[in-house]
């Protein structure tokens, strides 16, 4: 098997959209479709007012001091792009005749006004792919409501279905909860990906641009799982609660997942490791290789894992689940994802020197190995404005 | 359509990496499912159930080995009408009869796109190894998804999504401070390593446009999920501030930027809530207003953003008394008629039945087989002017029974005629 060994060399070779020019005119809530587009290797141009976009006001700031070029925040969703700062909307327009992609956020009467509705721009530039992400989408009886993510994630039923479960009384005594990292709109913004590289593989042949209508409402509302198809089914509703952990012997928690449905190799496997570290109790008693007889006594299955995670960290626990087959991760705070030695091997952290600070900074890579046309991750984030004369000489009109 | 042309092989299970190949679908990819009578998709035979009419299924909750063993048919189960819709075809091979691999090669070799969510190894145990299909196909792009790829020191770990979750810091992030983590009570991450499974497809189709060169693309279900944590990775790094610290996560309460009232709130009724989000100075007064300008509002605690953000707990119970006394659609829609970013906690029956949005933007689409009545069922959420995505793909038809389209594809892709077809399936080739 070729493995990544095999590809360092790759990491030079141009990304699938290489020579793709995208104009990025968006708030915080859809920064995340640009830096996939700009991994994929386009040429992400954010058009920012002179005073940056919004996302350069939002922290964390480095070393907690405000500044449109030490946001946290913006560059986390920012790392691989260009940027230019535009005074008035013909620049924009201007930019988009030299571009692909248009990705932005402006509701459709801003669009309008702004001369950056899909009409005008089509018929200047027929090529031009335009995607609009707003919270609802650009039309129907919500179409102009405001929408933050967690607000979008309330509709959408992740959080219906996150949280903790009810007290010994039967009430939810704690709320819906929401992931943080802004969930909702790194779905939306995903999806505009997705419809942006469509777009892109029909206009290969065809030529022609068209107009993308992502609403972040939508994408949130078709992300969880089986819910929709379960009160389909039964007429019942997932209420919310926390997934069966263990907690270890160093406090960690691991997520232990036992899929018995997949197949009896998932028992089998479990009780051989059980057995190994001297823990399985009654569940050495042939009764319960009956997949039936197991569903009915699954307490004393669980009561086995507890005796188990008495004995081991975290870590370790994890590891063992693993090397019985089972689908066991130990929970992680993202900090602690950087140590983990598979992703390392995988080379996915990467460092991007920051020569304004003097300094580098580990970024998240590669969500794929592709060694053909490798993720691209050369570019930090941009300063404000930083490449506003660089585009302007490199770009023509297409 | 957009992948109008395209044809994917697609040995995908379970939810993650059928999620890939769904997005396919739904865009005008030819996707051709490659199944097993004799170990059907676990999902095909997994509660919960869709009913005959009249009928009530079973919920999920204790999907053991044991409902699986009973299901009821291959083509009932629920979850796999979450993931299988864009107009996919199914085809049954038996891969380790002689004849069945031969035809699967033969498929190979007039496929796009070959994807497939085994465990590391397990196509090419079957003689369908990278090496062998791009014998076959030089520009094959062949698209794998397990749980930790196909590369690295622990390529034989396996995943769920709530084992990519806790991996990955998501499990984590959700939660009340010094509590232990609620998590997420579902698989986020089958759909987001699933989309990123649509990216890396669309990426090696767009990269052999230009090039000629297929590729194999190997995607885990662990690296689409680092980057979702945002700037949090990088103010614990930076800034010496780890996620893991005392009053950390912090509920529905975000920090940046900062802002209050914010959270979700009780609303009348048994377990009801709505989200109310002031990001703005703008969002407060407009609250203040739509609550009838209730005194403690003037407040001098709360003039300022940092005011309400120190006496959010204050401020929480104050708006909490007023939501709790109302319907929580009556306080979405009294608060976003005034400019207040609001909205109601849904769940999956209140998506469907209850949200007007959804309903006007044609959200679900009808959609049944020959075994199962039409269901409103989801595809891609977005919308394309020219190339419009449909939840029942190019063939605008449901998720597919087991093997009901055997003698469509290999008559279609092969040439194969309906004898050659009853010839194979007499032989055992088709199961």
């Amino acid at each position: 098997m070729t493995g990544p060994a095999a590809t360092p060399a790759a990491t030079t070779l141009p990304g699938a959209l290489e020579g793709v020019r995208v104009v990025e005119l968006t708030d915080e809530s859809a920064e995340y479709c640009g830096r996939l587009l700009a991994g994929l290797g386009a040429d992400v141009v954010k058009a920012e007012p002179p005073e940056g976009a919004p996302s350069r006001h939002i922290g964390p700031f480095l070393d907690d001091e405000p500044g449109p070029d030490r946001s946290l925040a913006f560059w986390a969703d920012n790392v691989g792009k260009r940027s230019v700062v535009v005074h008035d909307d013909a620049e924009v327009r201007a930019l988009c005749r030299r571009a692909d992609v248009l990705v932005h956020t402006l509701a459709p009467a801003q669009a309008a006004a702004r001369g950056l509705d899909f009409g005008p721009l089509h018929e200047s530039s027929p090529g031009l792919v335009v995607c609009a992400v707003t919270p609802f989408g650009q039309d129907g009886p919500w179409a102009d409501f405001l929408a933050d993510d967690l607000v979008l994630m309330a509709l959408g039923g992740s959080m219906a279905a996150c949280g903790y479960g009810p007290g010994p009384d039967g009430v939810y005594d704690t709320p819906p909860l929401a992931c943080h990292g802004d969930q909702a709109w790194r779905t939306a913004s995903t999806y505009a990906a997705l419809a942006v590289l469509g777009a892109l593989a029909w206009r290969a042949g065809s030529g022609q641009g068209q107009f993308l209508d992502v609403s972040a409402h939508e994408c949130s509302a078709s992300m969880t799982e089986w819910h929709l198809m379960t009160y389909l089914c039964s007429g019942q509703v997932h209420r919310r609660g926390p997934h069966p952990t263990l907690t270890a012997a160093d406090g960690r928690q691991v997520a232990a997942l036992n899929p018995d449905f997949l197949g009896p190799h998932v028992f089998a496997g479990m009780l051989e490791m059980l057995e190994d570290e001297g823990v399985a109790g009654p569940l050495s008693d042939p009764a319960f290789s009956d997949p039936v007889h197991r569903a009915g006594n699954y307490r004393e299955v669980w009561r086995a894992l507890k005796r188990l995670a008495e004995k081991h960290d975290g870590e370790t626990l994890y590891r063992l689940g693993q090397g019985a087959g089972l689908p066991w991760g130990v929970i992680r705070s993202p900090e602690e994802v950087l140590e983990d030695r598979h992703l390392r091997a995988r080379g996915h952290f990467v460092e991007l020197e920051h020569p304004e600070l003097a300094r580098s900074v580990t970024y998240p890579g590669a969500p794929f190995l592709a060694p053909r046309s490798p993720w691209v991750a050369r570019r930090r984030p941009p300063l404000l404005g930083e490449h506003t004369d660089e585009v302007g000489s490199q770009w023509s009109d297409r | 359509m957009a992948l109008e042309g395209l044809r994917i092989l697609d040995f995908t299970r379970l939810g993650f990496g059928a999620q890939a190949t769904l997005v396919c679908g739904c865009l005008g990819a030819e996707v051709i499912r490659v199944e097993s009578t004799r170990v059907p998709d676990a999902i095909r035979v997994m509660p919960p159930f869709v009913p005959e009419p009249g009928e009530r299924g079973e919920a999920f909750g204790a999907a053991t080995l044991a409902n699986a063993t009973g299901a009821p048919s291959a083509n009932r189960g629920g979850i796999f009408y979450k993931y299988n819709t864009g107009g996919k075809r199914s085809l049954t091979v038996d891969a380790r009869h002689p004849k069945g691999l031969a035809l699967l090669k033969e498929l190979v070799a007039h496929s796009d796109v070959v994807t497939e969510s085994f465990a590391a190894g397990t196509l090419a145990r079957w003689g369908l190894s990278y090496d062998v299909m791009r014998a076959i196909r030089p520009d094959v792009i062949y698209v794998s998804m397990c749980g930790f790829g196909h590369w690295g020191p622990d390529t034989n770990h396996v995943t769920m999504g709530p084992t990519a979750q806790a991996l990955t810091g998501l499990t984590f992030l959700v939660g009340l401070p010094d509590r232990p983590p609620a998590g997420w009570s579902f698989s986020y991450l089958d759909h987001v390593g699933g989309y990123l499974g649509a990216v890396a497809v669309l990426a090696g189709v767009i990269h052999r446009g230009r090039t000629g060169e297929g590729q194999h693309i190997d995607v885990s279900q662990l690296e689409p999920a680092t980057a979702l944590s945002g700037a949090l990775l990088l103010d614990a790094m930076l800034n010496d501030r780890p996620s893991r610290r005392p009053g950390f996560p912090s509920g529905n309460r975000r920090a940046h930027p900062p802002c209050a009232p914010s959270g979700a709130y009780r609303a009348r009724g048994d377990d009801r809530w709505v989200v109310v989000s002031c990001r703005t100075e703008a969002h407060w007064a407009a609250l203040v207003g739509a609550m009838g300008t209730p005194a403690w509002a003037a407040d001098p605690r709360f003039a300022t953003v940092a005011g309400r953000v120190e006496h959010a707990d204050e401020l929480d119970a104050l708006v909490e008394a007023w939501t709790s006394e109302r319907d929580r659609y009556e306080v979405m829609e009294v608060l976003q008629r005034s400019g207040v970013p609001a909205g109601a906690v849904q769940d999956a029956a209140d998506r469907l039945e209850r949200d007007p949005q959804l309903a006007a933007r044609r959200h679900y689409t009808m959609l049944g087989n020959a075994e199962v009545d039409e269901l409103p069922l989801e595809g891609v959420p977005f919308r394309m002017s020219a190339t419009p995505p449909h939840t029942g793909g190019r063939l605008r038809r449901g998720p597919p029974c087991l093997g009901e389209d055997n003698e469509a594809v290999l008559g279609e892709v092969l040439g194969m005629s309906a004898d050659d077809v009853a010839a194979l399936a007499s032989e055992g080739v088709l199961s």
